[in-house]
């Protein structure tokens, strides 16, 4: 404690180039702080809680296209299934077309069931999912939607989807809690109303989710399903609710290597800078190193001074990154959730903050010790002469 | 209590440039004695203030037995001769070496953060010591605030806070003008005469070195003379 006052002040000795380095050491940190838990919520996506029990049944073509609902059909015959509901992707605009959301037709009744860790089911009061099921223009949405846009139960909405050419005005029935965020940015109505209205949908949904009794089941299922319609009029392909998620996250390409590469990218160039900078201001401290060995400090003393001026570098440039990053995270989540319903649970996790954390200990360490080391071990009376 | 300070026997040092020995001192013997003022002289290259390193502690000789303040510095480690001179050494430099980032209080505390010493203690001490050097009222200047002079007295202060028995200073006046060289020559020579410090100064300046009570005149990395100086100057009485 007593060598406090000499770190601190060697530390900003030059107040420019000490902030200057900060402020370079905190975007890097901020940065790797919103790529790596843009990365974790992405990932976190495609492993939603009931999500390793279902799987979905679609289109062997593309997802877009519709398949038979008879096919349930099949599905209600085997053993290893607990249950099933049919989905349709509606794509409807509350007012204005900058109002997007998600927004299903499904099969109320089975809907709340395969989904009922996200629409956290036990919370909803019987009575709204009595309302719900009865009503034919009823609907369910999750809080943070409602929310968004002043929505309570029994309100009206009008919903309008350019892909059925299609009008639906729906009653809110259900308001529900979900356990993230993201689960509750979205609006499930009856899919009767859908069949009803457009011709070409009737009989037909967009998607079959399937809850399987034992997820040790799902590989088996999913390629005894896909066996039976092949070779009929629609195949289909089956895979892990998962596996769906992650191929719509693989269509913005291979996220997980492009954030762990600019992160890499990020961590080596502020290596280099911060290398850079701790080497200039220890070099031109070479007299006053020497003098301060020849006063009687050992070389490790020198040298744990000069670690702790780095380290306390590192982390000021962490703290600030950190606070940066978390700032950003809050706006985002709550900016960007409205918009793109998985950001609503972009958070900066303690992982993360961990992570960084580390990453500038390590990156203090790696930066000073080289310097330092060379310091704390020149001769004295070299280190004298060098004025 | 061996009243011998520094005691330098067949003492050598060598550089080596490649496979090329390139010898700056030899043979060299030599006694100082506790309380001693020597000042070291010599044309440059002459091997001054390499064996002003060797007294002190900060390099390493290449042969020959090197005992200073009672202790035999041959066979110290680096750490134990950092300890050594922690306790036994005040430097004094040409250019001062303040720490730019200290005030005045704090550099001359600088030595004693090495020793187990209270905060009270320590202070009690750094005010003892800028009394000495009459600068109790620039303690919370930092080098940047004070005049070549002052900053040399805080580097005398600095010598000699920790109460050491050898005080080794190298050109201590080459950066002043006449009239703070004076002064600075004035101070080590009170405390020579009034502290009881051993003082080995290394200066071109005759007139720097007539405050010695000894000039040792090498030639070559060899000891040519020693040389009494009889007609030093009177001192007023300054320090208490």
């Amino acid at each position: 404690m007593r060598f406090l006052t000499l770190v601190l002040r060697s530390l900003f000795r030059s107040k420019r180039r000490t902030f200057l380095t900060v402020l370079s050491l905190s975007v890097s940190v901020f940065l790797i702080a919103l790529l790596q838990s843009l990365l974790g919520t992405m990932d976190a996506l495609t492993t939603s809680t009931g999500s390793g029990t279902r799987f979905v049944v679609q289109d062997k073509a593309s997802f877009t296209n519709v398949i038979p609902q008879a096919y349930t059909n099949f599905l209600r015959q085997q053993p290893e299934v607990e249950r099933f509901t049919v989905l349709q992707w509606f794509g409807g605009e509350y007012k204005d077309p900058k109002n997007f959301f998600a927004n299903f037709g499904v099969d109320p009744e089975s809907y709340l069931q395969v989904y009922r860790e996200e629409a956290n089911l036990p919370s909803i009061p019987l009575e709204q999912v009595r309302d719900f099921l009865r009503d034919g223009n009823g609907c369910m949405v999750g809080r943070a939607l409602a929310d968004k846009f002043g929505w309570k139960v029994g309100d009206v909405v009008p919903l309008k989807s350019s892909i059925f050419n299609l009008t639906v005005r729906l009653n809110i029935r259900i308001i529900f809690a979900g356990l993230r965020k993201s689960d509750e940015m979205v609006l499930a109505f009856n899919i009767k109303q859908l069949q009803e209205a457009v011709p070409w949908m009737k009989g037909r949904v967009g998607a079959i989710t399937v809850r399987a009794k034992n997820p040790a089941d799902i590989p088996r299922l999913c390629e005894r399903i896909d066996h039976h319609f092949a070779n009929s009029a629609q195949e289909t392909l089956s895979i892990t609710e998962n596996a769906f998620n992650l191929n719509m996250m693989k269509l913005l390409g291979d996220y997980s290597t492009m954030v762990h590469s600019i992160s890499a990218a990020v961590l080596v160039a502020i290596l280099i800078v911060t290398a850079n900078t701790m080497a200039m201001a220890i070099r031109e401290r070479t007299t006053q190193i020497s003098t301060m060995r020849a006063l009687g400090f050992r070389s490790g003393q020198i040298l744990s001074l000069l670690m702790a001026e780095g380290l306390l570098l590192s982390l000021l440039g962490s703290g600030l990154g950190i606070a940066l990053a978390m700032g950003v995270a809050s706006a985002a989540a709550k900016v960007a959730g409205q918009i793109i319903p998985w950001m609503a649970d972009f958070i900066i996790t303690p992982e993360t903050l961990l992570l960084c954390v580390l990453i500038t200990l390590a990156l203090g360490l790696l930066s000073t010790f080289i310097p330092a080391y060379r310091a704390s071990r020149r001769p004295i009376t070299e280190g004298l002469r060098a004025l | 209590m061996d009243d011998v300070s520094v005691r330098l026997r067949n003492l050598a040092k060598s550089y080596w440039r490649g496979s090329l020995e390139i010898p700056v001192l030899t043979g060299i013997d030599l006694e100082i004695p506790r309380g001693g003022y020597y000042a070291l002289m010599g044309p440059s290259g002459s091997g001054k203030t390499t064996l002003l390193n060797l007294i002190a502690g900060i390099d390493r000789p290449s042969g020959g037995e090197l005992e200073v303040c009672g202790h035999s510095l041959n066979g110290l480690n680096d750490d134990e001769l950092a300890g050594w001179r922690s306790r036994n050494v005040g430097f004094i430099f040409q250019n001062y070496n303040l720490v730019p980032v200290l005030n005045a209080y704090e550099n001359v505390e600088l030595p004693l953060l090495l020793q187990d010493l209270g905060r009270a203690e320590r202070r009690e001490r750094v005010l003892h010591a800028l009394s000495l050097v009459n600068l109790t009222d620039r303690m919370r200047n930092y080098p940047r605030q004070l005049s070549g002079g002052q900053e040399q007295r805080v580097a005398i202060a600095r010598a000699i806070v920790h109460d050491p028995e050898l005080i080794v200073a190298d050109e201590p006046t080459g950066a002043l003008d006449a009239k703070n060289a004076e002064e600075a020559l004035i101070l080590l020579e009170h405390l020579n005469q009034e502290l009881g410090k051993t003082i080995v100064l290394v200066t071109h300046d005759p007139k720097a070195a007539s405050h010695a009570r000894f000039q040792i005149h090498l030639e070559k990395g060899v000891l040519d003379r020693t040389v009494e100086v009889h007609d030093r100057p009177v001192l007023p009485r300054l320090l208490t």
